[in-house]
């Protein structure tokens, strides 16, 4: 049956800020949902608060809102625009959230709204336990055994009867907390009575433990005829106990035997059926025991997940899309398998090689959490390698990841961090082969299926066989049969006494003709014909030329989502290959995580699902001979892989390498700066302490201090004093020698900052705003709330600003993309850094302005001229609505971490919020980071001494508004000479019961807590952890008070506005 | 192990070179063919329809999950070779490539699988021989005169692999039908399915005549699935027209086409035939869409066929004939696996279907 006939406007929910566990992947489902209704000539209205999607990108859907996600808002919108349907299934769990509160709201109901894809009674099915539970009861599924314990007494009998070990859940408790497993009855008892304490209706579930147990996945898709698919099956290299998002999988799962897995695709029909999904994607994933095969379900969720990305990835099926076109009434057997022509979607992918996932993890930026996997997910990214054996793809999604070109260096052994799972684990499966351990060991060890580790031992085996003896044309090919990089094999050689480097394994490989094959990822095992242009590399075929059209480029894609470059990248990737497509240009994406809309196969001319590493970019580009590579648009990794592609004779597009390293290297770049007459910060470098000292007296305390040769602003820290100076080197200093000096740089105190994306080309340039930072200096740009148009610098300092910044792209001889970083200080303008690519603001901006900042970026880089371009048409200043950056951390994930702001970015994830002026922008983009703005309560202070007599108005503000203060001593005996009644509280260390005691009690609406100085900044960290564990509000900064009080005022006045793009 | 040398000649002249595991003298040669099933290899060996066959798999990995007598389709293993990217080889007690070579059965590894199944897509499906040997010329010396000889062999293979003598299995539903199966190299899941459903079930030789199914008088008829071309098998076709209209008779795969032509249709052979375990069918009979298991390499002409012949039953990749129904001969048979062994048990309604009809 063709699509519904009603249908004429549907509403696709997106799924908000990026955050652990809901990532990129919801803009990859929206997006092809998207293009695929619009396809169908539906009118598409999408709502999203993420500005760094490419699904918010104003070409995606009829009309975009960038608005929150929340009941007010998307009602508003919803009585705007009167859709016939909305489809919650593509938007992950804040959609499906959404979607129930809207019914519930009676908000559907009344605007005579269905939902497609999901029903309120199919979603509640899946999430309720008890009722999911009773439905696996009607199809005689099983699933872990589990009580609720309200009493110590009860807990006791039901450990009795379920037995050990035994995983505790204390319910409402935040971040897990309370939660664990227990080994024994005396665990256990110690641990149910803390769980009971902890959570707050006195309850702990109890549930049977199925640590070690094998974990699958199964990606399904049902039409409204009945038709059920498994689009993929996945299994997890990590048993269970790891949550699946933080574990190595392997699509289609290897260890099952057909029985197993039939089994297992009949469970989840009758699930799927039982649920009552009517159309679309769903995941359900299953434990196995190894022992006896004994089989129970985990969980389900009844809408396109995580995996569904991945799956689709892995497979060719495009799951999104074809979840969207199933909800407007279309069956599987009308739909086109896209990748053959010919075949129709109701199929079941075959796969003729092995697919890896390798989850990236960010423990290091998060000091206190112990780099521990568990339930709870805690990856920020991932990466995907494929390969025609599980040895090959496992090896370069290894590389993937960008830690090293080796895969999996050695490491010394540690015996706990095989044991207990971690994010450096399998480094050390690798080392305990290395190490003498056989598969029984390390089975006994780790709980990892014997299949996997006999695959890891052959690696080694291989690796131990490299550094023997002559390396032959059989062995060098062998070994890159398996997947092994020309680093790792000259690795191996080395180890084994032999000189070699990766160059001259490559050399070697080229003169003995063994090049990488790029074989199409086809859907059907080379059943059916393809000539869908989606290619991953394999050394177990010999390479044979494929005709692309001319003129191509390659475009380098961002590689896995890190803190610091996510999505934003990939908008400007993918947004940027339309632009070089109307210019007559086919595009060549490279990319490596499976997340993106970039790695969606019919997003370029064609795809290489490659690392984004030296060596397979290399290989790539030799094979396809394209006009040239593109390393603009995917931030620092293709900046960073630049130099050696142009040494290699290939050539970069835009940009020289010569403008790249003026304003990358720090000293020409202040050379440069001095040149122009910028003002810059005074800096220095310091090859130890006595050095340090001699500068800091030159440059004036604050001084920021940065080891060199570390990315994201790792060690960066604020020092105020000689004090603080001399603490600073006795904890890094192990860090800092005459090679690698510490970088000093004056702070600017106080000072604004801003963000600038200014595009150029030879003879023009387009300044797309000014971001002004909402937080002062001190705090990572990725990290400060932002606002367009500025609200607080003057129109001179503005219009400075962008003299600068065209001048300098001017001297940089830029063309492309250039993103500055300036500081306003006393009227001052202070040149901080220049990125010489497109920056995660390009999005935010372009959306905040209307200006097409990517595509003007791609005109500079393909040397479109002045006349070509007309850039006058481009004014920023023109942009009517206020629009305001937000800001989503994962502190909650990382228990133990310190959620103070400084200059290491520790966001994950994005809102924007537009109004017709400030407060309301402010306002949106605080409500869709999910922050909470109470109406009345109790506010804590804690403010250092600087921002006591700053911040006074803003207290007496607050007490008209009917807040009731408590402080700390010292910041309530400043406020009561300053006639502010105020409850004064003691500090931690001042005896009990402290102020952590009473935000922990629940009386604290929100906190306001600055601090500087390490020690400080220590003994105040109890108040921000306990504010992040009970989600309170808690502000560190006096700038970030200041708006956060606008925003409060702005929610009491209750008015507000919705509007599209 | 040694790394030693082996080649899959085909009859063409293309030369594979992999590794070999298995033994000096294991020499096979045999139709070859690929399945891009992911899991079931053992299924698929046992399968008598892969008689004289070399089977290729187009998942790299194989024995990862190793072997089970239980999985067994049928008492020996039928297949000439077994090809794959990578056997799992690796020190266990026991494994899917050592109960190969036990059983005599080659082992080709480390060879471009894909190039080898674009080529039989391409060109169709072809003879080769599985050899050991230091080179290609000698291996193709070797691979005709084994090519040669292989051709040589009877033509009926429904015969060479069915049971010589009637076997008699109780069932395990004692109100239901007695069923007698003509065993043209039938699964042993079939006649799981059956007994699970039957009262008895009876299995006749593949060249049983009309008379001694008759005296049987069983409630219904099975035509089970079987190797080689429907042409060579002889006696069938005339059993079964002789039966039709007097049991409801059920066939699936080489039972499917000995019924389309005991009905008058006409057979044909597909390029490459269909091996895998997710062709999608559209059954107009249970009107449902399904993923079936396949393993066939001719096909039922649908022109061919007369008037009171539905097609119940068509394949969605290459609309084929998958299944066809005639109420007043009371006969249906389909050209996919409903009892699986390997793939989806999602047709297995039509055995459900068949029982009822017997009744």
């Amino acid at each position: 049956m063709p699509r519904k006939a009603n249908l004429k406007k549907v509403v696709i929910l997106g799924s908000g800020p990026i955050v652990i566990g809901q990532a990129c992947e919801f803009d990859y489902s929206g997006t092809q949902a998207c293009k695929a209704l619009m396809k169908e000539g539906l009118e598409v209205i999408l709502i999203n608060s993420n500005p760094a999607t490419i699904m918010t990108d104003p070409e995606i859907a009829s009309r975009v809102y960038i608005e929150p996600l929340k009941v007010a808002y998307v009602e508003k919108i919803l009585e705007k625009e009167r859709p016939d349907a909305v489809i919650p299934t593509l938007g992950g769990q804040t959609a499906l959230n959404l979607a129930l509160d809207l019914d519930k709201a009676g908000i559907l109901k009344r605007l005579n709204i269905e939902l497609l894809g999901a029903t309120p009674d199919v979603i509640r099915a899946a999430e309720d336990r008890e009722k999911f539970r009773s439905i696996l009861d009607t199809v005689g599924a099983k699933y872990p055994k589990s009580h609720m314990v309200r009493t110590f007494e009860q807990g006791l009998a039901v450990a009795e009867e379920i037995g050990f070990p035994l995983i505790l859940r204390p319910n409402y408790t935040l971040g897990g907390g309370g939660g664990g497993v227990a080994y024994s009855m005396e665990e256990y008892k110690t641990k149910i009575a803390q769980g009971l304490h902890e959570s707050p209706t006195s309850e702990v579930l109890v549930e049977e433990s199925i640590l070690g147990w094998q974990e699958f996945e199964l990606e399904v898709m049902r039409d409204k005829a009945g038709t059920f698919v498994v689009i993929c099956s996945i299994e997890n290299f990590d048993p269970c106990g790891v949550h699946t998002g933080d574990s190595i999988t392997v699509a289609p799962q290897q260890t099952l035997s057909d029985a197993a897995y039939q089994a297992m695709r009949d469970e989840a029909r009758e699930i799927i059926e039982a649920v009552g999904v009517q159309t679309g994607g769903a995941n359900i994933q299953f434990a196995v025991n190894p022992a006896d095969g004994m089989r129970v379900v985990i969980e389900m969720n009844p809408r396109v997940s995580r995996s569904s990305a991945l799956a689709s990835k892995a497979t060719g099926f495009p799951i999104a899309k074809i979840a969207a076109l199933l909800a407007v009434g279309y069956e599987l057997e009308e739909l086109r398998n896209d990748i053959t022509g010919t075949t129709p979607c109701c199929y079941e992918p075959a796969l003729d090689y092995v697919v890896t996932k390798i989850p990236r993890f960010a423990f290091e930026k998060f000091p206190g959490t112990k780099d521990q996997l568990s339930t709870q997910m805690r990856s920020v990214g991932e990466v995907m390698g494929i390969g025609r054996t599980f040895k090959e793809s496992f090896n370069k999604a290894l590389v993937s990841l960008e830690k090293n070109e080796i895969g999996a260096p050695a490491v010394a052994l540690d015996d706990s961090l095989l044991t207990f799972p971690n994010s450096k684990r399998v480094y050390h499966v690798f080392q305990a082969f290395r190490d003498g351990l056989s598969v029984a060991d390390v089975v006994a060890k780790t709980q990892i299926h014997p299949w996997f580790l006999e695959q890891v031992e052959e690696l080694v085996k291989t690796e131990r066989d490299l550094a023997t003896g002559e390396l032959s044309d059989l062995r060098l090919r062998e070994a890159k049969k398996r997947g092994f990089s020309d680093t790792a094999i000259a690795q191996a050689r080395t180890i084994g006494g032999f000189k070699s480097t990766a160059d001259e394994i490559r050399q070697l490989r080229w003169r003995n003709k063994i090049l990488p094959a790029y074989l199409r990822v086809d859907t059907c095992a080379g059943e059916f014909k393809s000539e869908t242009p989606y290619f991953y590399s394999t050394y177990h075929s010999i390479q044979e030329k494929i005709p692309f059209a001319k003129p191509m480029i390659a475009l380098l894609g961002s590689g896995p989502n890190r803190i610091g470059q996510g999505v934003e990248f990939d908008y400007s990737c993918v947004r940027s290959v339309r632009e070089f497509q109307r210019n007559g240009f086919k595009v060549a994406m490279i990319n490596s995580n499976p997340e993106t809309v970039s790695t969606d196969y019919d997003t370029s001319d064609a795809l290489f699902f490659e690392p984004l590493v030296f060596e397979n970019v290399l290989e790539i580009l030799n094979f396809i001979q394209p006009k040239g590579f593109v390393a603009q648009l995917g931030g620092q990794t293709p900046i960073n892989l630049a130099h050696r592609l142009v040494k290699a004779g290939q050539n970069l597009l835009g940009s020289t390498i010569e403008s790249i390293d003026l304003a990358e290297d720090r000293g020409l770049f202040a050379k440069i700066c001095t040149e122009l007459n910028f003002k810059i910060p005074r800096s220095g470098m310091a090859a130890n302490l006595e050095q340090a000292l001699k500068i800091s007296a030159q440059i004036d305390f604050p001084v920021i201090c940065r080891p060199s040769y570390v990315l994201g602003g790792r060690r960066m820290e604020i020092v105020e004093s000689e004090d603080e100076l001399k603490a600073y080197f006795d904890r890094h200093g192990a860090a800092i020698t005459v090679e690698a000096p510490c970088l000093m740089d004056q702070f600017l105190e106080q000072a604004l900052e801003v963000d600038v994306d200014i595009v150029r080309g030879s003879d023009w340039s387009v300044i797309g705003g000014i971001i002004e930072h909402i937080e002062a200096a001190g705090v990572h740009s990725g990290d400060s709330m932002g606002v367009v148009p500025p609200q607080r610098l003057k129109e001179e300092a503005c219009a400075r600003i962008e003299d600068l910044s065209r001048r300098l792209a001017d001297r940089l001889n830029v063309m492309g993309f250039l993103n500055l970083q300036l500081a306003v200080k006393d009227d001052e303008v202070y040149m901080l850094e220049a990125n010489p690519r497109s920056s995660r603001s390009v999005p935010f901006i372009a959306k905040a302005t209307g200006i097409p900042l990517v595509d003007l970026g791609v005109k500079g880089i393909i040397g479109l001229k002045r006349d070509q371009v007309k850039p006058e048409q481009y004014d920023w200043h023109k942009t009517k609505k206020v629009s305001v950056k937000g800001v989503v951390f994962p502190f909650k994930k990382f228990p133990d971490s310190d959620s103070i702001l400084g200059p290491e970015m520790k966001s994950t994830g994005e809102t924007m919020g537009r109004g017709d002026d400030y407060p309301e922008a402010l306002l949106k983009a605080v409500i869709a980071c999910d922050l909470q703005l109470p109406s009345e309560g109790e506010i804590f202070l804690s403010l250092r001494e600087k921002d006591k007599n700053d911040l006074l108005p803003l207290i007496q503000e607050l007490e008209g508004m009917g807040y009731r203060l408590s402080a700390t001593q010292g910041t309530a005996g400043f406020l009561k000479s300053q006639g502010i009644d105020c409850e004064p509280i003691k500090k931690v260390h001042e005896g009990r019961p402290h102020c952590v005691d009473r935000i922990r009690s629940g009386q604290v609406a929100f906190v306001i807590n600055t601090t500087s100085g390490r020690r400080s900044i220590e003994a105040s960290f109890g108040i921000r952890r306990s504010c992040v564990d009970y989600s309170i509000p808690c502000i560190t900064e006096s700038d970030a008070a200041k708006a956060f009080v606008i925003a409060l005022k702005k929610r009491l006045q209750g008015d507000f506005s919705v509007s599209s793009l | 192990m040694t790394h030693r040398q082996g080649f899959l000649v085909l009859e063409s002249g293309e030369t594979y070179s992999g590794l070999w595991r298995g033994k000096e003298g294991m020499d096979r040669a045999g139709e070859v063919v690929f399945n891009t099933s992911h899991s079931g290899y053992e299924e698929m060996a046992t399968d008598p329809s892969y008689f004289g066959q070399i089977l290729v798999l187009t998942a790299p990995q194989q024995g990862n999950y190793g072997e089970n007598d239980e999985w067994w389709e049928s008492s020996k293993i039928w297949i000439e070779g077994f090809v794959c990217v990578e056997m799992q080889q690796s020190e266990r007690e026991t494994s899917w490539q050592n109960k190969l070579n036990k059983h005599g059965v080659p082992i080709l590894c480390d060879i471009d699988t894909r190039q080898l199944v674009l080529l039989l897509r391409d060109r169709g499906t072809q003879m080769g021989a599985l050899v050991m040997a230091d080179s290609p010329g000698a291996a193709a010396e070797k691979a005709k005169t084994l090519i040669a000889a292989k051709k040589k062999i009877e033509r009926d293979w429904a015969y060479m692999v069915s049971r010589k003598k009637e076997e008699t299995r109780p069932g395990k539903n004692p109100r239901g039908p007695k069923i007698a199966v003509l065993d043209f190299g039938c699964k042993e899941n079939t006649l799981r399915e059956l007994v699970a459903r039957a009262s008895e079930v009876r299995i006749f030789p593949s060249r049983a005549t009309a008379a001694e199914i008759r005296a049987y008088n069983p409630d219904g008829i099975m035509l089970s699935n079987g190797p080689g071309d429907p042409l060579d098998v002889e006696v069938a076709t005339e059993t079964v027209k002789d039966l039709l209209g007097w049991r409801f008779i059920f066939g699936i795969c080489m039972g499917h086409q000995i019924l389309g032509r005991a009905m008058g249709g006409k057979t044909y052979k597909l390029k490459f035939g269909h091996r895998g375990s997710n062709h999608p069918i559209k059954d107009s009979l249970l009107n449902r869409i399904y993923m079936t298991s396949q393993n066939h390499g001719y096909a039922v002409d649908q022109d061919s066929l007369p008037k009171s012949v539905q097609v119940t039953h068509v394949n969605l990749n290459d609309h084929t004939v998958a299944g066809i129904y005639d109420p007043s001969k009371k006969a249906l048979s389909v050209q996919f696996h409903p009892e699986s062994h390997p793939g989806p048990h999602d047709a297995a309604g039509l055995f459900d279907f068949f029982v009822r009809q017997t009744q």
